[in-house]
């Protein structure tokens, strides 16, 4: 990395860029924007391994059983009698149930966004490959599906297929992959177009190993970024489904089934819906914010690499 | 001289620091640019000619360059001790730059009309209408026609020599003492270059600006500049009027880098490369013999059966389509072409940029599919693209930045189309591109690099290297030096020469460097608007040309003779 700073080709060149009237880049001080840049990373780090930590060992971390209620012990307030985060309506440990929550979305938003990823990007490169009517297909297929607002979509079919882990993760997976057969199709379409590429199939090197070896490679780190941005709204699409009661299966301790258990009391037990709602922010930005520390690692690493 | 120069700079050295490492960029370089001069910086890439332009504005980061001493005055004044806002007047108000790619300097999003807006109204108090006229005068100063069009174009619908017209427009708007021109004319073919710098030389001269010129072609230099600088290794080792320099130059390196030019030098002959001269500090002549290769393949002419052949070779791109998604018209690319190369030789296509010779080229190697016509080697169609004249028939690009997969490591990218049909062993192939490494000059300890650790001469020879793993017959050379310094090109060709000599290749190379050209082949093919509108031996084409479109793109060529003569 650091020969990317005191490269003095690469200073020229961004120096070059900052006398072009017209560039609007380098108007701001790009030192500054770096070091801003590691320390988002560095709490990126943070924030993702606490969460993994919690979503593969969460019993170890719960104080009481998320499911056993005492009636005796209702709406406690925070670190009142054991309960770190106060007890819900019908007396359950509400820390106890946003970790149990946790593991829930974590393994629902992952488990759809791998089948997103596969999808999207096995069809992103066909249209990107194959000119004619497979490529006009999978567009077609693509903008019809980008067409609808995507969760009156889900609700639909959710109603259709069901509730529970599966018919919801299908539902997500199958439904949401869009972006990254966008991003896919566009960044391989451009390498495709590389000399290096056409050199390869001139000496008759074939199409699976064009794929696979240049192709692929040149957008892993694009997969990488919206993988992490994806995720982020695949929680809260996970969430808002369980909120509107079509998600998880009643009862079962999700953060979209504990928002929608408050609502009854919000003025006595606010911290029913804020342990939740609390939750969902933070793994949202954590997902956000490894997203862009990816971004800004790649886009380093490509400076030295693609330019 | 004048009393009141424009532009001084007094032993300036200036060091680029990081945390661990000091690179010199300048060793104490002193010249002086006069009102209405126009004045030359040759030198090669990372001879610090970009750095001195560049620092002249302070536009180089504070914090990673160190000034030891010097000064540099602009108009007088101090610009070292200037504070950011007294800077941004002078950038672009009284000094301004042209830059290379006229497609890259240009906004894509906005129309020229916004971009001349943007530039006119920072620097001048006066409204849009007035604005707005002025625009059109200054466009219709760089001889563009149609003016009103080009103002409320977009970038894409104008052409690279139009493009870098609306760029010489915006830098004269705001009147300037002094214009840097950074390569202005690099990206561009023959005949739009020489309307280019004809033009810019006249507007210079007709409103008394100076322009500094930044380049590493000589001979655009001999057309345009008053004074010159020769600049290597961030110091300048000789200086003078244009004429005196190049021709009796002092210095070894000002030498050297004449002798790496393939102007004036007997065809097929190694070219002298700066690097060899500098060690060496001799000036050995560089002429040698003519190569066995080349006498070989002058008295091939009469020989039976050409290698390649192009029978009426026509390549169509479709423009319009129907409702249904079928072409309905077309654009013809190549019309028509009929051309023979033999075992050894080396066939040139000279053209400027949309003449077909690209498009012929992909056709060549299967690209683009042909509309008519027939392409043979040896004797079988080449269409068919069976395994061996796949083999056989290779090709080199142009740009060695996108030719190289930035992700493999080279022994990776050289040995690529040996895995075709079969999985040779990973050590098999390191010892193979360990050979072809040694073949093209290149260090064999060097296979586990990424492309982007090289130099664009040694990506060029990566990229030969490639070609060469199959043992071929016949290479395509697509503008293979077109984006490399002159010395570079000079040790590419030699390169090349010494290859053909060794392996009895032959080459179809295509380019539109007409002095490249005249070096490397023994005949020429003229190609315009997709016909060969000439063909024959080098030497009767490019000295005798017959028909005339050759002619125009013959006097369009800027060489270090015809300069003087109009001096």
């Amino acid at each position: 990395m650091s020969d990317v700073k005191s490269n003095p080709a690469a200073i020229i060149d961004a120096a070059k860029n900052e006398m072009n009237p017209l560039s609007v880049q380098g108007r701001f001080n790009r030192a500054k924007l770096k070091q801003v840049a590691n320390v988002e990373i560095v709490i990126a780090f943070i924030l993702f391994t606490i969460i993994v930590v919690l979503a593969l060992f969460g019993s170890f971390f719960q104080t009481h059983d998320p499911m056993q209620g005492d009636l005796m012990k209702r709406f406690y307030k925070v670190g009142q009698d054991g309960y770190i985060l106060g007890s819900d309506h019908l007396g359950r440990d509400l820390w106890s149930r946003a970790v149990a929550g946790l593991q829930w979305s974590m393994a629902c938003a992952l488990t759809a966004n791998i089948i997103n990823l596969m999808i999207g990007t096995t069809l992103g490169l066909m249209a990107a490959e194959r000119e004619g009517w497979a490529r006009t297909i999978i567009r077609q297929i693509t903008d019809t599906l980008q067409s609808f607002p995507f969760m009156v979509v889900a609700i639909v079919v959710v109603v259709i297929v069901g509730h529970g882990f599966i018919p919801l993760v299908m539902t997500l997976g199958l439904l949401s992959w869009v972006v990254f057969m966008r991003v896919v199709y566009a960044e391989a379409t451009s390498i495709y177009q590389r000399d290096y590429v056409k050199a390869a199939r001139i000496a008759g090197v074939n199409r699976f190993a064009i794929m696979f070896g240049h192709v692929l490679p040149g957008v892993r780190a694009s997969l990488f970024v919206i993988f992490a941005f994806h995720f982020a709204g695949l929680l809260i699409a996970e969430s808002a489904l369980s909120f509107l009661g079509i998600g998880a299966p009643l009862g079962v301790p999700t953060w979209g089934n504990m928002l929608a258990e408050s609502r009854q009391y919000l003025l006595k037990a606010p911290g029913m819906l804020l342990v939740p709602a609390g939750a969902i922010v933070m793994a949202v930005i954590t997902m956000n914010l490894v997203g862009d520390g990816i971004a800004s690692l790649s886009r380093k690493r490509g400076r030295s690499i693609d330019v | 001289m004048s009393t009141n120069p424009v532009v001084h700079v007094d032993n300036l050295a200036l060091h680029f620091v990081s945390a661990d490492s000091v690179v010199e960029a300048l060793k104490g370089i002193t010249l002086n640019i006069g009102p209405g001069e126009v004045v030359g910086i040759v030198g090669e890439s990372g001879s610090g000619k970009s750095v001195t332009a560049l620092n002249m504005l302070r536009l180089l980061p504070r914090g990673k360059t160190k000034i030891p001493h010097g000064a540099v005055s602009v108009l007088g004044r101090d610009v070292l001790a200037m504070g950011e806002k007294e800077l941004q007047k002078v950038r672009g108000g009284e000094v301004s730059m042209i830059f290379q790619e006229p497609m890259t300097a240009l906004n894509p999003v906005l129309r020229v009309r916004e971009q001349m807006f943007d530039v006119i109204l920072r620097h001048q108090k006066i409204t849009p209408a007035a604005a707005e006229k002025l625009s059109i005068q200054l466009l219709q100063d760089m001889k563009i026609q149609d003016a009103e069009r080009v103002f409320n174009a977009y970038p894409h619908e104008l052409s690279g020599g139009m493009r870098q017209r609306v760029m010489i427009a915006m830098a004269f708007s705001c009147q300037p003492k002094l214009i840097v021109a950074d390569e202005p004319t690099t990206a561009l073919d023959v005949t739009v270059q020489a309307q280019i710098l004809n033009l810019l030389k006249e507007r210079a001269k007709a409103t008394q600006t100076s322009v500094m010129l930044i380049t590493h072609d000589l001979a655009v230099v001999a057309q345009l500049c008053d004074r010159v600088y020769v600049m290597y290794k961030g110091k300048i080792v000789e200086e003078g009027v244009t004429r005196d320099v190049i021709g009796d130059p002092q210095h070894i390196y000002t030498r050297a880098l004449l002798n790496a030019l393939p102007e004036g030098k007997t065809p097929k002959s190694r070219l002298e490369t700066v690097a060899a001269a500098m060690i060496e500090g001799g000036d050995k002549v560089a002429a040698t013999p003519i190569t066995a290769s080349a006498q070989a393949g002058f008295t091939q002419f009469g020989r039976a059966q050409p290698l390649f052949e192009a029978v009426n070779a026509t390549v169509r791109y479709a423009k319009k389509y129907n409702f249904f998604g079928r072409p309905i018209s077309y654009n013809t690319a190549v019309d028509h072409v009929n051309l023979s190369l033999y075992e050894g030789e080396t066939l040139s296509i000279v053209g400027e940029s949309g003449c077909g010779k690209t498009s012929f080229a992909n056709s060549i190697v299967g690209l683009v599919p042909l509309a008519e016509g027939e392409l043979r080697y040896k004797g079988k169609r080449l269409q068919d693209h069976d395994e061996i004249t796949r083999r056989e028939v290779q090709i080199v690009f142009q740009d060695p930045q996108s030719s190289l997969d930035p992700r493999w490591p080279i022994w990776r990218i050289m040995t690529e189309p040996l895995t075709v049909g079969k999985t040779p062993g990973r050590s098999e192939l390191r010892e193979t591109a360990e050979g072809l490494c040694q073949l093209v000059g290149l260090d064999p300890r060097s296979i586990d690099r990424l492309p982007h650790e090289f130099s664009g001469g040694q990506r060029q020879r990566i990229a030969i290297g490639r070609a060469l793993s199959v043992h071929p017959r016949l290479l395509l050379l697509d503008e293979p030096t077109s984006a490399l310094d002159v010395s570079v090109q000079a040790q590419i060709l030699n390169l090349l020469l010494d290859l053909q000599e060794k392996y009895q290749l032959s080459y179809l190379f295509i380019s539109h460097n007409v002095a490249v050209v005249r070096h490397i082949s023994d005949r020429v093919a003229v190609m315009y608007m997709g016909k060969v509108v000439e063909s024959g031996t080098a030497e009767q084409v490019l000295t005798n040309p017959t028909d005339a479109y050759t002619r125009t793109l013959m006097e369009a060529v800027p060489t270090l003779e015809r300069a003087f003569a109009a001096a």
